[in-house]
């Protein structure tokens, strides 16, 4: 064979990535033919091959980041580091070959629309990276054929209308199609029981692998060392916990930074250290079609997803590529990690839910021969988000893994995000959605895991109807009245493993006894919901009479210490006076060093250096870890998390107070039991109740944390002597309408660590004169330079409560032709009779730069919001409405931003 | 005299089918009408027929005895008539249970003798002491007490054979007796070895005082053998005893829910590499290359082990004698210099049962020879939870069209929503074992393994004989685990 026949031939190997590839790219490497050639013999569909020994191999004793995971968010990792931040003494270590786990065999799609903002932004940094290095001359695999998304019903095409109108807000194109402008933009289609489309010409796909190896060699050019064939035996940490260096099979290297990269051994990896490290993620099974060639294939052919057939199907090197997320997909018995990576046996019989589907949309695939079924492990994360931050266990510990087989489409945006974050100290922008710190240790369980995961991958492309419910995993934290409360007709909706009532259908009995979740609070549309009616008597209960809830999974803290200090480290984590008299509550952001809230919470001073604190139920494990970091070292305040041993009781509405007063030999008039205070005291036969003066929405009414023990007789008592009130079970649907209505924004829904406490009408919570806190500076420059993004409160005119699409959330804000901001949260006000939406708006001047937001600016303008496709015209709020109430001769109302 | 030349003549007949089928290999002609069967073909018979013929000699028993809750069981012939027997009993005198499989090769003759004596051999061997005694005055007294009460006795003995086993048996007891007492540890383990040698070694006596009586009848026993494979069951001990081919597995569930297998008993084959050195370290060392050849015993026999069979145990001399006026020389094994080569000893298994362990599956080699141990474990389980299941497809050939694959894929799972058709483990056995394919259990190569012609099948098949005895597991959940 002559050398110019074995360069073609190897140039023809080289083009067909997928089949008998090896890691070895020509690209990079320049081979002896003999050598490639006898490699491209031996392949199955294993990657092989020899270390990239264009890399190091020696280990340093000292670096500053270890980087312990060699595929594309590894490597993009260490590339952000070396290119964005200069930091060039970086260590990527990777067990077996660069690449070589599931990155080796990942679709390689790169869409930009994605069911967070922060994923959709990530996506859409990760294409433009993948663009540029390609334009340099570098290999990502890059093609912008663009997607086509296709519907097979009419709530899939609300959906569509949905993600089209926040793509357009986020200046992404994409146009709606009917089943024939489908078939134009890709004839392969059948349009039979097509409902519609969504055409995204800006995607296109990549190569998952050959970007890994450029992202790879460009920071290595830059002094990055890659070593392969290292694998982490363990994390060392110090007293403190906080990271002090790994030890590998080739030694110890000293590091003051480590990010665990592993995909899905890095559940594993995170035990190798002390304290543990929980990576809540587990590999299913991923299958990948290969066919062989076929004639008249169109290499420009977009990336086709039937998110109904649960399928997805690409070109690639004039073959089809196809997979999907089958609805109940089959998790990996987990008995021991493998070393390596090593493809699973194929599956047909899984696969065929998706090739039904397939040869149903495109029938010209039924003459298509197949070359091989992949089966890859890929990992998924209990609530199909991927995973990155700081860990809340170790200080300077960062992961970056829980990819959800789209690791390409991530690898950009997590890799420029953790190099800032661990460059800053801080995440530059709200991440909450995929921050490590909003699991907890039951999401780590194995068992609870692989339970979760038969339903986790499917999510990918099933419908996203409101409050999306799991089936798996459930009934798993309980308060002790649950089983009373499903008697009652409760359904349950889950946040943090806990089992909260959303709302209740008294008319479905239930016995106690069973443990079985058949009563999940399902929204399987985007119109009016199914439980409007009971929502809506349950909302009447508490603003007329006394409404019972169950508000036990929420976070609960208490802070203590021998001297002052707790009283000190409080005042600089909060933005708000917490130096209050013992028996006050006080509600504060806690901020961080530009202004926004890293939570907000009630502090209620129980003792003179004894504080309860009391967070939203998400969370549980951000806001210790918060305080915890903030805590000088050696310091004697003790944070202990009390969440599970309190039942949290509210009893809401006008006649609350009657109520409790036949309970208690306290008194409970507003002069001996003002707005905002806490009492411990007896109730019934039971004592030590701590008894708080709100209740989270602006209505009258008490929150009663009761120790376990004791909840079923104060429940009891509060439901048999609340009967002549009329007392009814109140849900968190109906409390969460009550909140919308009375303007009352809630952390993690409507605030994140982007919004200032001046922006969302919190101004007055904030005491700048009483000494440092965190954030000060950044807020004092924000109130003199002027805000430039308000909370307001929207009411639409015009809506049709029973034939229009309702507004979930997420739906931008038009002023005139300018999207100027989305909505956060959105409920039905009962009072007002009209649909109410709570968001961010902007003040955009002719070249979109924002400008300061006037109250003039919210109150004059008239706003439109769009749902579903369709402009309504809403008015602006920047306060709490005043509601009618029915008065029993006490108080006036409390106003949340008064 | 009439009678006695037919059946010799049909006994000559009946030798030659077995060299046929024993002794050489498959001609040319067989296997290239195997092709051509193989092609399944129309199918020859309906479903319902299909089922009638599975199902023809199927037998449930739900009889709980302690760590027996009962047993399915079903054979189903290739040779014509079947070779393979089953016998289940009760031990009268004792509490355990028995369960049988017998395997006969070459006629049917020994399978049948020894299916029915074994048994009572086995119940006379583990008696007591003091039990045998009392038995042995019993039988003085002129009472036959009973030892097993048969669960399924389809054995056909005249009553010249029954007269012999009872003189045999009775002076099988008074040796018994006279021997005196044997070591409690190892006694189930020498009480089946015993029982099984004797039985072989009886037949054998039997056989030469008739024909030295010139009666004839027994003498195709002489040259017909049979493996065996007895389980004795009797609380949470459960004892197999194994001479030749036939298996028996203990089908386990974790818990977490899988299902792994524990063989209980050593086939005796040339896939036995302990079997293999056993033999010819029994014999002079110039034999080595005689006494396996061709993974045969001899060249011939396939199992290691067997009742019977004693033109591989007799002398030389005693073959030429009783045999070769019958059968004619070939009759004498080549290269037959020290027998015997051929025992009927079996190897015993003890094994304690745990909640865990939910049945076992004794089977002739018909069955294994058609389905891994892991896979009989894992259909008999899922048979028992109601569900069916298939083995993971392997595409059947390269560069197939996605709709070949689609039509493949679509035919699994209809069969996969499908409850199993069989009521009965041991014919879901059967159903599997001859119907698979990639497609799951398909009717037209059912159809055509069943409706295969006579001179046919044997290649295709051996008689099948399945027995799937199910533990109580609340039993052996509450025996003391001592």
């Amino acid at each position: 064979m002559s050398t110019a026949m074995v360069t073609r031939f190897l140039s023809k190997v080289w083009e067909c990535p997928y089949i008998g590839r090896t890691p070895n790219n020509s690209i990079l490497r320049p081979y002896s033919h003999t050598r490639v050639l006898s490699r491209t013999f031996d392949i199955a569909s294993e990657p092989i091959g020899i270390l990239h020994d264009w890399f190091t191999s020696e280990i340093p004793k000292q670096t500053r980041v270890v980087i312990c995971g060699g595929g594309v968010v590894g490597c993009s990792v260490a590339y952000h580091l070396a290119v964005h931040h200069n930091w060039k003494d970086v260590v990527l270590l990777e067990q077996g070959r660069l690449g070589g786990g599931t990155t080796w065999h990942g679709a390689g799609l790169l869409g930009q629309i994605k069911p967070t903002t922060i994923e959709t932004k990530m996506c859409q940094y990760s294409i433009g990276l993948y663009k540029d290095l390609e334009n340099r001359g570098l290999s990502t695999g890059w093609k912008g054929c663009g997607s086509l998304l296709l519907a097979r019903t009419k709530d899939r095409m609300i959906s569509f209308k949905r993600l089209a109108a926040s793509a357009e807000a986020m200046n992404i194109e994409c146009e709606l199609l009917t089943p024939q402008g489908a078939a134009k933009i890709s004839p392969i289609i059948s349009t039979e029981d097509l409902e519609g489309g969504l055409w995204i010409p800006g995607d296109g796909v990549g190569d998952p692998y050959k970007c890994c190896l450029t992202l790879a060699t460009e920071a290595k050019n830059l002094g990055v060392k890659v070593i392969e064939g290292c694998s982490v035996q363990r994390v060392l940490t110090d007293d403190h916990h906080q990271l002090k260096g790994v030890e590998t099979n080739l030694g110890v290297i000293s590091c003051d930074y480590f990010v665990n990269s592993g995909g899905w051994w890095a559940r594993h990896i995170g035990r190798l250290s002390q304290p543990k490290v929980k990576v809540p993620l587990y590999p299913c099974e991923h299958h990948f079609l290969h066919t062989l060639p076929v004639k008249d294939i169109d290499p420009q052919m977009p990336v086709i997803r039937d998110y109904d057939g649960h399928f997805y199907i690409r070109e690639n090197q004039g073959r089809y590529l196809a997979g999907g997320f089958e609805p109940i997909s089959k998790p990996l018995d987990l008995k021991e990690l493998p070393g390596s990576f090593k493809p699973l046996p194929e599956d047909w019989d899984q696969f065929y839910v998706l090739l039904e589907q397939m040869l149903f949309r495109i029938p010209s695939l039924a003459e298509v021969e197949v070359d091989r079924l992949c089966n890859g492990p890929e990992s998924f994360t209990p609530d199909c988000k991927w995973i990155m931050g700081e860990a809340p266990e170790v200080k300077n510990y960062f992961v970056a893994s829980g990819m959800k087989s789209i690791g390409i489409e991530a690898a950009g945006g997590i890799g420029k995000l953790t190099s800032d974050w661990i460059v800053s100290g801080e995440p530059a922008t709200d991440i909450w959605d995929l921050d490590i710190r909003r699991f907890i240790g039951l999401h780590n369980n194995l068992m609870f895991l692989k339970a979760r995961m038969r339903e986790v991958p499917g999510m990918h492309y099933r419908l996203k109807y409101p409050f999306t419910e799991f089936e798996t995993g459930r009934c798993l934290r309980m308060s002790p009245i649950y089983p009373r409360l499903k008697i009652a007709g409760a359904f349950f909706s889950q946040n943090m493993g806990y089992e909260k009532p959303a709302y209740f259908d008294p008319d479905t009995g239930a016995s106690a006894d069973t443990l079985e979740c058949d009563r999940i609070a399902h929204t399987h549309t985007f119109h009016k919901p199914p439980w409007f009616n009971n929502v809506w008597s349950e909302y009447m209960a508490c603003r007329e009479r006394v409404g019972l809830l169950d508000y036990s999974s929420f976070t609960k803290l208490e802070l203590w210490s021998p001297g002052c200090e707790v009283v000190n480290l409080l005042q600089y984590l909060c933005s708000n006076d917490v130096d209050i008299p013992i028996g006050c509550i006080t509600h504060t952001g806690m901020q961080n060093k530009w202004g926004g809230y890293e939570n907000d919470c009630s502090l209620v001073r129980l003792g003179e250096n004894f504080y309860m604190l009391i967070g939203p139920t998400d969370q549980q494990m951000r806001c210790q870890t918060w305080i915890k970091r903030h805590l000088p070292m050696d310091s004697p305040v003790v944070v202990a998390d009390v969440t599970s041993m309190y039942t949290a009781i509210c009893v809401m509405g006008p006649r609350a107070r009657d109520l409790m007063t036949e309970l208690t030999d306290s008194s409970m008039t507003s002069r001996d039991f003002p707005f905002f205070t806490c009492k411990i005291m007896d109730i019934g036969l039971a004592s030590g109740i701590k008894v708080m003066n709100l209740t989270h929405t602006g209505e009258l009414g008490w929150v009663l944390y009761i120790p376990n023990e004791y909840a079923l007789h104060v429940y009891d008592l509060l439901v048999d002597v609340g009967a002549k009130y009329e007392i009814k079970h109140v849900g968190y649907y109906a409390m969460r309408t009550l909140r919308i209505e009375k303007f009352y924004a809630f952390w993690g829904k409507d605030m994140d660590t982007t919004t200032t406490p001046l922006e969302c009408g919190r101004g007055f919570r904030v005491k700048f004169d009483k000494g440092d806190f965190i954030g000060k500076d950044a807020l004092l420059k924000q109130k003199k330079d002027g805000v430039k993004r308000r909370y307001i409160q929207l009411v639409l005119e015009d809506h049709d409560l029973h034939n229009d699409v309702w507004p979930w959330g997420g739906e931008p804000i038009y002023l005139g032709n300018k999207c100027i901001g989305l909505t956060t949260t959105t409920g039905y006000g009962f009072t007002m009779g009209k649909q109410v939406c709570l968001g961010f708006i902007q003040n955009l001047d002719s070249s979109g730069n924002p400008q300061i937001v006037t109250n003039d600016y919210i109150l004059k303008n008239t706003f439109h919001i769009v749902i579903g496709g369709k402009f309504f015209p809403a008015k602006a709020n920047i306060h709490s409405p005043t509601l009618s109430f029915i008065e029993y001769g006490y108080d006036s109302a409390y106003m949340a931003t008064r | 005299m009439k009678t006695a030349m037919s059946s010799i003549y049909f006994l000559n007949k009946k030798f030659i089918h077995y060299l046929n089928s024993k002794y050489f290999h498959v001609g040319n002609v067989l296997q290239q009408q195997a092709r051509l069967a193989n092609s399944y073909g129309a199918p020859k018979l309906s479903p319902q027929e299909v089922t009638m013929s599975l199902s023809a000699n199927e037998g449930v028993v739900n009889k709980s005895s302690g760590s027996v809750r009962g047993f399915d069981y079903n054979q189903l012939p290739s040779n014509n008539p079947i070779e393979d027997r089953l016998a289940v009993g009760h031990c009268q005198l004792t509490t355990g249970m028995l369960f049988g499989i017998f395997d006969g090769h070459g006629g049917n003759e020994c399978a049948n003798l020894i299916s029915h004596r074994l048994l009572d051999y086995v119940a006379l061997s583990i008696l007591p002491e003091n039990l045998l005694k009392e038995y042995l005055d019993y039988l003085h007294s002129g009472i036959e007490p009973v030892l097993v009460e048969k669960i399924n006795d389809p054995v056909d003995l005249t009553d010249f054979q029954r007269q012999l086993h009872r003189e045999s048996l009775r002076n099988y007891a008074l040796q018994l007796v006279q021997r005196g007492r044997r070591t409690p540890e190892y006694f189930m383990d020498q009480a089946l070895t015993q029982a099984f040698t004797q039985l072989d070694e009886d037949m054998s006596q039997e056989i030469q005082q008739q024909v030295n009586n010139k009666n004839f009848d027994l003498l195709p026993l002489a040259v017909t053998g049979s493996c065996a494979c007895l389980a004795h069951i009797d609380g949470t001990h459960i004892h197999i005893a194994s001479s030749g081919d036939c298996k028996a597995v203990l089908g386990m569930l974790s818990d977490d829910k899988k299902w792994s297998f524990k063989a209980l008993s050593k086939e005796h084959n040339a896939d036995n590499v302990d079997e293999l050195r056993r033999i010819i370290d029994e014999h002079p060392k110039p034999e080595s290359n005689f006494v396996i050849k061709n993974e045969r015993l001899l060249g011939q026999l396939a199992p290691l082990r067997a009742f019977g069979d004693y033109s591989y145990k007799w002398k030389a001399s005693l073959l030429k004698q009783l045999l070769v006026p019958q059968f004619g020389p070939a009759v004498i094994p080549p290269n037959y210099y020290s027998p015997p080569y051929l025992t009927a000893r079996p190897e015993v298994i003890h094994h304690r049962l745990t909640p865990r362990d939910k049945f076992l599956v004794i089977a002739s080699d018909g069955l294994w020879e058609q389905l891994m141990p892991h896979k009989v474990v894992k259909f008999v389980g899922q048979h028992m939870s109601g569900r069916q299941t298939l083995d993971v497809l392997r595409l059947p050939r390269r560069n197939m069209k996605l709709k070949e694959i689609d039509s493949i894929l679509h035919q699994r799972k209809e069969g996969l929503a499908k409850k199993p058709v069989d009521a009965n483990a041991a014919t879901h056995l059967i159903r599997i074992a001859l119907g698979r394919t990639e497609y799951g259990v398909e009717h037209s190569k059912l159809a055509s393994m069943l409706s295969l012609p006579d001179e046919l099948v044997r290649t295709f098949r051996d008689d099948i004989t399945i027995i799937v005895i199910y533990f109580d597991s609340d039993f052996l959940r509450h025996s003391p685990a001592d």
